[in-house]
């Protein structure tokens, strides 16, 4: 199973690696260690798996800079879903997917995976735009503030989408090719020119 | 036996293990979380794509172990590891009157996880409450804690200008991170349009250029990387473990104990003096008892108060010290979490590089410089910034092709200002011991009682005002405020219930934070506060204890104790 403490484990190999620069001989198999971490067990089944890679790559495409599939974030969002995702999230989530299969064979008589591109992000942007309209307030239910917004019309499609969105954003090809990142900026400049080449700093709160 | 013991290893904990030590005293840190390594314990190597679930802490976890904790601004996946288990860790509240304690338990306590803005008291607040009447009147006033402060600020490292303010007195400062361009002509609006008011570089523990005496200890110069919260290996932030603990350590005075949970201090009628402290270990549940000739109590204001109640005695039947019946009371937070945001379309088209460790401050003007209908006043933490990719993603922002393009772009400059409100003390507002209830060590749990009064409503609708009418002053389109505070704790400024005063009959400690009913008992947290002003109170704690750690080998010295 794939566990949180993978992820853990994963993140420390990492850290041992860089810190160690090459593999040291220590009597175990490093190759067969990140080999286990790296090839996880998968949440989703074969075929919603696929379509979440289907839906991935139309939110975030290849374009100069790495897609969604560059970034790996499938195997991202699916990790997330088996562990942080709480059970009726993971309902929500694996149902978000299931809607998008169905509104496809409503459209085009076709599963999701098997349309164009353009057909893919014609029918992600209609469902985006429904999916991210306030939910209508129910009867004797409270007017939205600012602490307590309005529910997106959709909230299974929409958290679906940020994660995906958040995956690749917080990717190492999407905060170093599509936006700028440094670990240690070192010096805090307060003022610096915009150029057209100047990008947002990722990897931040807002 | 030991010279001292020192209840706790956070802020306050820390300074007075150094101080104490450094006066040649053997001294005794007890901690009752887990030992931390400075350096290997820290997860701020973590690139964000490495972060564990994007940082995002498993739903079913915050809902099990993490109910109160996961209301912090900072818990994730790279700070988890730094807060309490609510629950291992109970506490019972009034079911209309939440409090929210947030916690760390391990060594160098919530020094690791603070916020590191840095400010002193001024006579303003020490005269407070003689002034208006509510609580009792320090029995300190600012040039008493003047040079400690001083003495504290060059030793940990702020950041800072000295802007020259009565109710906010400069200090010993490293140089200050600038303002950006957003925050320089936010200042320029407000200054212009509100005399009185002033726009500041907030002062904070980060090394913006480690001094020498910051060097010797292994300390560096802030990288900018704004990961404080997980701890920092450059040692570039002032914590027990990267600053306060080595240089104690380097003394050879100091033994620490980690796992160990104070049950109670023990008490001897005969002399009138503590003797020790009673412990359980964290694991084994075996106790243990430790001796000293002084005791410092550094365990957060809950957590002294919570021993103080739960060491009786015959003496003592209410609790160690509480004879005034003021232990528990008057507990205080700072007005929290309720402030205004706008965008800034005038702003200029700049960016700035980095992530520097603190933001804009503004100092208090209600009851200094323009009056109020209310008692006390606040000042606003805040910050100008352009907004990234990550606020351009929310709701429905599109996708495909000509999504990335647009998040490609810098946004427009936010500018966000929060208040900090002061609290007024207020006996009714009490932690007392649920007698019903224990924890997995035996020791009855706190019950908290504690709500906002009038004085703080008044104050919350003027923090709104006053920061809706400085932003649209800036030229500023006022998005959206956050009109109500958050309810008491969430501030993480808990204090005031063993507080100083001058009357052993209304005050459980004197003007050297010496409990006035047990003359070799210190306690130097938060819990000695008698009023909160509005600053971030950490600094404050760490003078009090650097002086109230000179006062008591004095009197050690002399005989006294």
């Amino acid at each position: 199973m794939h566990s949180t403490f993978d992820l853990h484990r994963r993140t420390f190999l990492n850290r041992a690696l860089v810190l160690l620069g090459t593999p040291v001989a220590t009597g175990f198999s490093f190759e067969a260690l990140a080999k286990a971490v790296a090839a996880p067990t998968r949440y989703l089944s074969p075929g919603l798996f696929a379509l979440l890679e289907s839906v991935s790559d139309t939110v975030v495409p290849q374009t100069d800079t790495a897609g969604a599939l560059a970034a790996n974030v499938p195997k991202t969002v699916d990790a997330l879903i088996q562990n942080w995702a709480s059970s009726s999230r993971r309902y929500e989530l694996t149902q978000a997917l299931v809607k998008i299969d169905r509104k496809s064979q409503e459209q085009y008589s076709r599963s999701f995976t098997s349309l164009s591109a353009d057909e893919r992000l014609k029918l992600l942007v209609e469902l985006d735009k429904a999916a991210h309209m306030p939910a209508p307030i129910p009867p004797g239910g409270r007017k939205p503030t600012i602490t307590e917004p309005a529910k997106y019309a959709d909230p299974g499609f929409a958290k679906l989408k940020e994660l995906i969105l958040q995956s690749y954003y917080l990717s190492e090809p999407g905060l170093t090719q599509e936006l700028t990142y440094e670990h240690a900026p070192g010096e805090w400049k307060p003022s610096i020119p915009v150029t057209p080449q100047t990008r947002p700093t990722g990897g931040t709160l807002f | 036996m030991f010279d001292a013991i020192v209840i706790g290893s956070g802020m306050s904990g820390g300074i007075a293990a150094k101080e104490l030590c450094e006066r040649g005293l053997k001294t005794l840190v007890i901690e009752r979380g887990r030992k931390l390594e400075h350096g290997a314990s820290y997860t701020d190597w973590m690139q964000p794509w490495d972060l564990p679930n994007n940082g995002m802490v498993p739903e079913e976890t915050l809902d099990k172990d993490y109910m109160v904790q996961r209301l912090n601004y900072n818990m994730n996946t790279a700070t988890q590891q730094y807060w309490v288990k609510d629950s291992e860790n109970p506490y019972t509240t009034p079911e209309d009157k939440p409090f929210v304690w947030l916690r760390g338990y391990h060594l160098g306590g919530r020094s690791i996880m603070w916020g590191r803005q840095s400010y002193r008291l001024s006579d303003i607040d020490f005269e407070a409450n003689a002034k208006d009447g509510h609580g009792v009147d320090w029995p300190i006033r600012y040039a008493d804690i003047a040079p400690w402060y001083s003495h504290v600020e060059k030793f940990i490292g702020v950041a800072g200008d000295r802007d020259g303010l009565p109710q906010l007195p400069d200090g010993e400062y490293l140089p200050a991170f600038a303002l950006n361009d957003g925050e320089l002509m936010f200042k320029a609006a407000v200054e212009k349009n509100f005399p009185g008011r002033k726009v500041i570089s907030g002062r904070t523990a980060n090394l913006s250029k480690a001094a020498p005496q910051q060097e010797e200890l292994g300390r560096n110069t802030c990288q900018n990387r704004s990961f404080c919260d997980r701890g920092c290996s450059y040692g570039a932030y002032h914590s027990s473990l990267s600053s306060s603990l080595p240089a104690a350590e380097r003394t050879g005075n100091l033994t620490i104990v980690t796992d160990a949970i104070v049950d109670s201090i023990v008490y001897d009628p005969k002399t009138g003096r503590a003797t020790g402290v009673r412990v359980i270990d964290a694991h084994s549940k075996a106790g243990a008892t430790y001796e000293a000739k002084v005791i410092f109590s550094c365990a957060s204001s809950i957590g002294t108060t919570q021993i103080l109640l739960n060491s009786t005695s015959e003496a003592f039947p209410s609790g160690l010290a509480n004879r005034s019946d003021m232990v528990g009371r008057n507990l205080i937070d700072h007005l929290f979490g309720l402030g205004v945001f706008g965008m800034m379309p005038n702003a200029p088209d700049t960016y700035y590089h980095g992530r520097r460790p603190t933001g804009l401050y503004i100092p208090r003007f209600r009851n200094v410089t323009e009056p109020a209908d209310f008692l006390r006043g606040y000042g606003y933490q805040g910050a100008a910034l352009r907004l990234g990719a990550r606020s351009l993603q929310q709701g429905g922002g599109g996708l495909g092709a000509e999504m990335k393009v647009r998040n490609r772009k810098l946004g427009p400059w936010i500018i966000q200002v929060g208040g900090f409100g002061e609290m007024l003390p207020n006996p009714n507002n009490r932690v007392t011991l649920d007698r019903t209830k224990t924890d997995g060590w035996g020791i009855p749990v706190v019950h908290i009682d504690c709500a906002h009064g009038e004085n703080e409503r008044k104050m919350a609708k003027q923090i709104i005002k006053d920061g809706e009418a400085m932003i649209k002053a800036a030229g500023g389109m006022v998005m959206g405020a956050i009109p109500d505070p958050l309810p008491p704790g969430q501030g993480i400024h808990e204090m005031g219930t063993a507080r100083m005063g001058k009357d052993p009959k209304t005050s459980v400690l004197n003007k050297y934070n010496q409990a006035h009913d047990v003359p070799n008992l210190f306690i130097t947290d938060g819990a000695a506060m008698a009023s909160s002003g509005c600053q971030n109170p950490s600094l404050t704690y760490m003078a009090l204890s650097a002086r109230a750690a000179h006062h008591a080998t004095e009197f050690l010295k002399t005989g006294q104790l």
